[in-house]
């Protein structure tokens, strides 16, 4: 089978080989963009849950460095990371690519008429090896292209301390948005494993 | 009631509180009674309880009050239960209940067909929340407010009067900066930094 292909099994339970192994991928891939958040000096951070984000998203909740602002729709976050801007704080706001396109208009007459730096962390749905959401998945890097923010796909989780450094510096520097689009395989979780 | 005559009173209180303004008139009429560079100016439309939000978590020491109007609520109704949720001790929000988008045309908001925006506060978990019938009680429970350890809610229906005032003196990005070196010089913080030239490493 093709799991036990990628996923090589040398014991009884395959299954739940595979889930501990992604949970401990999810885990230690959360730590990581974490710490990187932190080491970046990020203090403030608005989110609003996908499963993919889930271990992420416990670590933040966790992390007694950032103040975390769990929001009911995406737009609130982009209002309240501009606030805590203006007051010395920096923000990120963590959300799914479908609360992107629900924060456009906050995105645009806030951040970018105001000129005001922030964090994007955006969990890219319907990329490729991603079931769910397809035509989000296919509008999500024209729209960033459309709006004129610099974004970075994140596949390698070992690169995320050094991408989210440096797009911290580059949010700063521009004075706009800059968004990491977060892929399956950055947090530690498996892409779909063959066609139907 | 009129918007103006509250805001008269709220300016003989609010010391130097950080003011965040819905789009619309209420900024113009509070820039006009308590000008300076502690107030924020909002563009999106529903935007102004996040904005004012995010400053009181980011600066916990200083009181926030945001001013707000009853369609620029209606369309972010769901900052309502993050404000409940997150309880800034700091921030008080104000909304002007004309019952119109004032700014666009004076067509009819959904608390003209009966929505009760303090109700709705209450429901989301504020509950400091209360109408204030008359212009003596709004000053009161804004006092109130202002010295009180809560994060509280004030609802006053006004009419659509317009006081007669100038022009929002700066454009966004000024506002911005000049905010921002104003909550530096008042909290003895430093926000904004640039770094030497790299011939200088």
């Amino acid at each position: 089978m093709k799991c036990a292909l990628i996923y090589p099994i040398f014991g009884v339970n395959r299954i739940a080989t595979i889930q501990r192994r992604s949970s401990l991928n999810t885990t230690a891939a959360a730590q990581i963009i974490v710490n990187a958040l932190r080491g970046a000096g990020i203090n403030l951070v608005a989110t609003l849950p996908d499963i993919n984000l889930s271990e992420l998203l416990r670590e933040v909740e966790e992390s007694r460095e950032l103040i975390h602002v769990p929001v009911c729709r995406e737009e609130e976050g982009i209002g309240i990371c501009a606030g805590a801007y203006l007051v010395g704080k920096k923000c990120a706001a963590i959300m799914q690519n479908g609360g992107f396109f629900n924060s456009n208009n906050a995105i645009v007459s806030t951040l970018l008429q105001y000129q005001i730096p922030l964090l994007l962390l955006i969990y890219y749905a319907g990329d490729v090896g991603d079931r769910t959401f397809s035509t989000t998945g296919s509008l999500t890097e024209p729209v960033l292209q459309a709006l004129g923010i610099r974004y970075y796909v994140m596949r390698e989780t070992e690169d995320a301390p050094e991408l989210i450094r440096r797009a911290q510096i580059l949010t700063e520097d521009s004075k706009r948005p800059v968004a990491l689009l977060l892929t399956k395989e950055l947090l530690g979780r498996r892409p779909a494993l063959k066609a139907l | 009631m009129q918007r103006f005559d509250c805001l008269k009173k709220l300016a003989q209180v609010a010391g130097d509180a950080l003011v965040v303004s819905s789009a619309g008139a209420v900024t113009l009429e509070w820039n006009a009674l308590r000008p300076g560079d502690g107030n924020f100016r909002v563009r999106t439309l529903g935007l102004c309880s996040s904005i004012a939000l995010g400053m009181a978590l980011g600066l916990p020491e200083r009181r926030v009050i945001a001013l707000d109007g009853d369609g620029s609520l209606l369309m972010n109704l769901s900052s309502l239960p993050t404000i409940a949720r997150m309880k800034p001790k700091n921030l008080l929000h104000i909304v002007f209940d004309n019952e119109v988008y004032e700014a666009s045309g004076s067509k009819k908001t959904a608390t003209g067909a009966g929505t009760d925006l303090v109700g709705l506060a209450r429901a989301a978990g504020i509950e400091n929340a209360q109408w204030a019938e008359s212009v003596e009680v709004f000053a009161q429970v804004a006092e109130r407010a202002l010295k009180g350890d809560a994060v509280s809610f004030i609802g006053v229906k006004v009419g659509t009067e317009r006081a007669p005032v100038g022009p929002y003196p700066m454009d966004e990005v000024e506002n911005k900066y000049r905010f921002i070196r104003y909550v530096e010089k008042s909290a003895n913080i430093a926000i904004l930094k640039t770094n030497l030239p790299a011939s200088y490493d």
